[in-house]
């Protein structure tokens, strides 16, 4: 029974969290519930999509998921009730915004819901479609439009091209060889389209498929009106595609239409929480609009500098309303009821990623993984940086406690909730949250619904008796700064100091400096002169780059010196070296003091051991040099001294 | 007067009365189980959400209940401590259909069993899960499962199927309760 998998899951879920993947876990379980989990509930969708609203009006919160699809394919309108999906149905184009909204003052008060897509809003009652409100068309390129009527006349005309086509090749033109119909006859039926528009060819204006998509591309490089989706779907098509889709499309008239970027809803004329209000759209061609709620007309129109792709509102729309518009050349636009244009702007650094508002202030994400903040007349308040990506924010408010707080999804699992700039909660998610919703959902009032990028839905349920305390030292400047430091009295000396560091400070800089380069250059000499007589024991000739290791064990009168020789060549082994040992011999004895050393592979550490027996019992020490020699050459690759220990098993006897 | 109490209370003419505590989440259906318990003459028709609590009283074969139904309501739940100390046996009503909330049903269990009035007592629990004849509803068994309520080793408790609408289940809910409360007071 799969309801109860996902149960299952969710507790499996839990307990592997308590296991101790999560740092602060224990913080995390004391505030929140695991009422779902289901990686495989395949929801994928962003912030803006998802909507919780009483549809039935029978006391069962649902969520209403715009679902965008796997790779953004079958883009779906989900509904769910619980853990599990209610109602599907598929979408023509992919969702931009969901919402929910009271369409009349009557009863029953259930709300409709919206759904932007593509040009249009989907309006549904009782999840029965109810009403389809489209973008009002905007006009379309007249040279546009023009190539569309030449491509519709080539029908009549088709047969009489068709013998020019062969008078061309029965005259046996070698400059035009049919297969690859190429540039000639594309300028002559440019001519001819000039022509045409002259006047002169009016009749037997005509054009090909490819000549249309080549003037078509032109147009959508230079023309400042942008061309319709029918002109940018035929620039898609491969040739053979091409003549079947004119065909097809050469009747219909040019349409030219804007998309809906983003959506929201804004109270009509009373501020309660179950009033009528408007939809307030954002389309592709920067324009905001404010829908009527019955008759969905556009009741007022206004216009942006830039695309808005969050928007956020308060007020009511018959008294007085400030729409805020996240835009996508970077600035935040604010705009109220009498302004057709924005009132004031606020530039960011970089691109938004989310806006919330909170009161009159609001919480803008943007791509340099910060979160500002900004009053309503643009002053920034103040900015917190987050230690990944922002990918998605949302309004947590928590109406029982008075509790309003940002939540934002980061890119590396973590859904992090602030109120202003304190950090109140972590929660770490087993992906990447892509959408976060928190209100009612089912009959419980403080549910935080989250998807991930991977399709997977995380439903959690903030615990009644959790309360949110602020991060202690989150606030305010940290506590190190309040400590009063133990500053000691001025003294005599301190202040006859001080007075000559000022009075000769030139002089000391350049003493100082002497000395240090002269340090340098010594360092610099006595490394020259190291690597000159190979004293160090990593070879640095680029031909048989080795290293020397050596270690000496045990307590006296004999020790093992135990040599590891290592070749740090990536492919080239080491062959014919040998290895000798300089020593006092009035002090110290060795069974073999050189000898071959075998054929080193690269990358491998080879021990060599020997003995050395101390033959003094004085308690002297010496030094004992090990040179690596290649076999024909007298000077050393490398060599190492060892500090020989003071033998103490002569010394005790 | 006190002689006469305690003959008829010997007869078994008056019958003991005992407080008993009815909680659960909101719509998981306490005030229409307290409905149904009640004489067929004194149930009432329509079912609506309990502000605060009320007190119902009904009688079993030995004995005489007074219940204190609860609202379930996440703002009326902080009332429930206040009544623990009177409460002489507790009916925790579930709504198995609500899989969702069923964590928030044992996080107020827990917050329930760990509270200074009741940890100590031995005091019992019946579970009901109701609302078995929706469709989506879990079965007692895995009600039980995810309450953990093998982890309830110091009182007595069982769980009990329930439909209230029907009433089908009370009954043998409410025979144990009796039996225990029997069990306790001699």
């Amino acid at each position: 029974m799969r309801p109860l998998s996902g149960v299952m899951e969710n507790k499996m879920a839990a307990s592997g969290d308590s296991a101790g993947c999560r740092p602060n876990s224990t913080e995390a379980n004391s505030k929140w519930l695991d009422a779902h989990y289901d990686p495989m509930a395949n929801i994928h969708t962003f912030s803006a999509c998802l909507a919780l609203a009483d549809l039935h009006g029978d006391g069962e919160y649902k969520l209403v998921v715009g679902d965008l699809g796997a790779n953004g394919r079958h883009p779906r309108l989900k509904v769910l009730k619980g853990p599990s999906v209610l109602t599907e149905s598929p979408l023509p184009t992919l969702p931009s915004a969901a919402a929910a909204f009271l369409m009349e003052p009557h009863e029953p008060r259930t709300p409709a819901l919206a759904l932007a897509s593509g040009p249009c809003v989907y309006v549904y009652k009782n999840l029965r479609p109810y009403f389809k409100f489209s973008l009002p068309p905007l006009p379309p390129n007249p040279l546009e439009q023009d190539l569309w009527n030449q491509a519709k006349e080539r029908s009549y005309w088709g047969a009489w091209q068709g013998f020019g086509c062969a008078s061309r090749r029965s005259r046996g033109d070698s400059s035009w060889p049919w297969p690859s119909s190429g540039g000639d006859s594309r300028k002559e039926e440019k001519a001819f389209t000039s022509w045409g528009k002259q006047g002169l060819w009016s009749k037997q204006d005509r054009i090909d498929p490819l000549t249309l998509k080549e003037m078509l591309e032109g147009i959508r490089e230079k023309a400042e009106v942008p061309l319709s989706v029918q002109s940018l779907r035929f620039l898609h098509l491969e040739l053979g595609e091409m003549e079947a889709f004119v065909a097809q499309h050469k009747n219909q008239p040019i349409k030219r239409q804007t998309v809906i970027t983003a959506m929201t809803i804004l109270k009509k004329n009373l501020a309660d929480e179950d009033a009528v209000s408007c939809l307030v759209l954002g389309t592709e061609n920067r324009e905001l609009l404010v829908l009527d709620p019955e008759a969905f007309t556009v009741l007022t129109k206004m216009s942006l500098p830039s695309v808005p792709v969050f928007l956020e509102v308060s007020g009511q729309f018959d008294v007085e309303f400030w729409l805020t518009a996240a835009c996508r050349d970077g600035n935040i636009y604010i705009l109220r009821r009498d302004s057709k244009r924005p009132r004031y702007c606020i530039e960011l650094s970089s691109q938004p990623v989310g806006l919330v508002r909170i009161h009159k202030t609001l919480v803008v994400g943007s791509t340099q993984d910060m979160l500002h903040s900004f009053t309503h007349k643009g002053k920034k308040l103040w900015t917190v940086p987050m230690p990944a990506p922002i990918l998605t924010m949302s309004l947590l408010e928590q109406r029982s406690r008075g509790l309003q707080a940002v939540m934002a999804g980061l890119a590396n699992g973590e859904m992090r909730i602030y109120r202003d700039k304190a950090l109140l909660n972590i929660i770490r998610t087993p992906d990447a949250v892509t959408s976060i919703c928190f209100g009612r959902y089912g009959r419980e009032d403080n549910t935080l619904i989250m998807t991930t990028r991977g399709g997977g839905l995380v439903i959690k349920i903030l615990k009644r008796t959790a309360v949110f305390g602020e991060g202690a030292g989150e606030a305010g400047p940290p506590p190190a700064q309040a400590l009063r430091l133990n500053v000691p009295r001025k003294t005599r000396l301190y202040v006859d100091q001080t007075l000559r560091e000022r009075e000769a400070g030139t002089a000391m800089h350049r003493a100082f400096q002497m000395d240090l380069y002269l340090l340098r250059l010594r360092a610099a000499r006595a490394y020259v002169q190291a690597l000159e007589s190979s004293l160090n024991p990593v070879s640095a000739t680029l031909r048989e780059p080795l290293k020397l290791h050596a270690v000496v064990q045990g307590l006296g009168p004999t020790f093992r010196l135990t040599l590891h020789l290592q070749n740090t060549s990536a492919v080239r082994p080491a062959i014919g070296l040998l290895v000798s040992f300089l020593y006092n011999e009035s002090l110290y004895a060795l069974p073999r003091a050189f000898f071959k050393v075998p054929m080193l592979v690269p990358g491998l550490s080879y021990p060599m051991e020997t003995f050395v027996e101390c033959l003094s019992d004085k308690g002297i020490s010496d030094i004992i040099k090990v040179l690596v020699l290649r076999e024909g050459q007298s000077a050393p690759l490398l060599s190492a001294h060892i500090n020989m220990p003071v033998s103490e098993g002569l010394v005790a006897a | 007067m006190g002689l006469l109490d305690k003959l008829s209370g010997l007869l078994g003419l008056k019958k003991k009365e005992v407080h008993v505590l009815c909680l659960g989440l909101d719509n998981s259906g306490k005030t229409t189980i307290i409905n149904k318990l009640k004489p067929s003459n004194a149930q009432t028709q329509d079912i609506v959400p309990t502000i605060g609590f009320s007190i119902e009283k009904f009688k079993t074969s030995s004995l005489a209940f007074t219940v204190f139904d609860m609202s379930g309501q996440g703002r009326y739940r902080n009332l429930w401590e206040h009544y623990y100390k009177e409460g002489q046996a507790i009916i925790f009503v579930i709504d198995s259909s609500d899989r969702l909330r069923m964590v928030v049903a044992k996080e107020e269990l827990d917050i329930l069993l760990n509270h200074p009035d009741i940890k100590h007592r031995r005091i019992p629990i019946l579970f009901f899960a109701n609302k078995m004849d929706l469709r989506d509803a879990v079965t007692s068994v895995k009600v039980s499962q995810l309450l953990s309520l093998e982890n309830i080793k110091d009182k007595p408790w069982h769980i009990c199927a329930s439909d209230a609408i029907k009433g089908e289940g009370l009954q043998e809910g409410v025979d144990w309760l009796q039996d225990q409360i029997q069990a306790v007071k001699t």
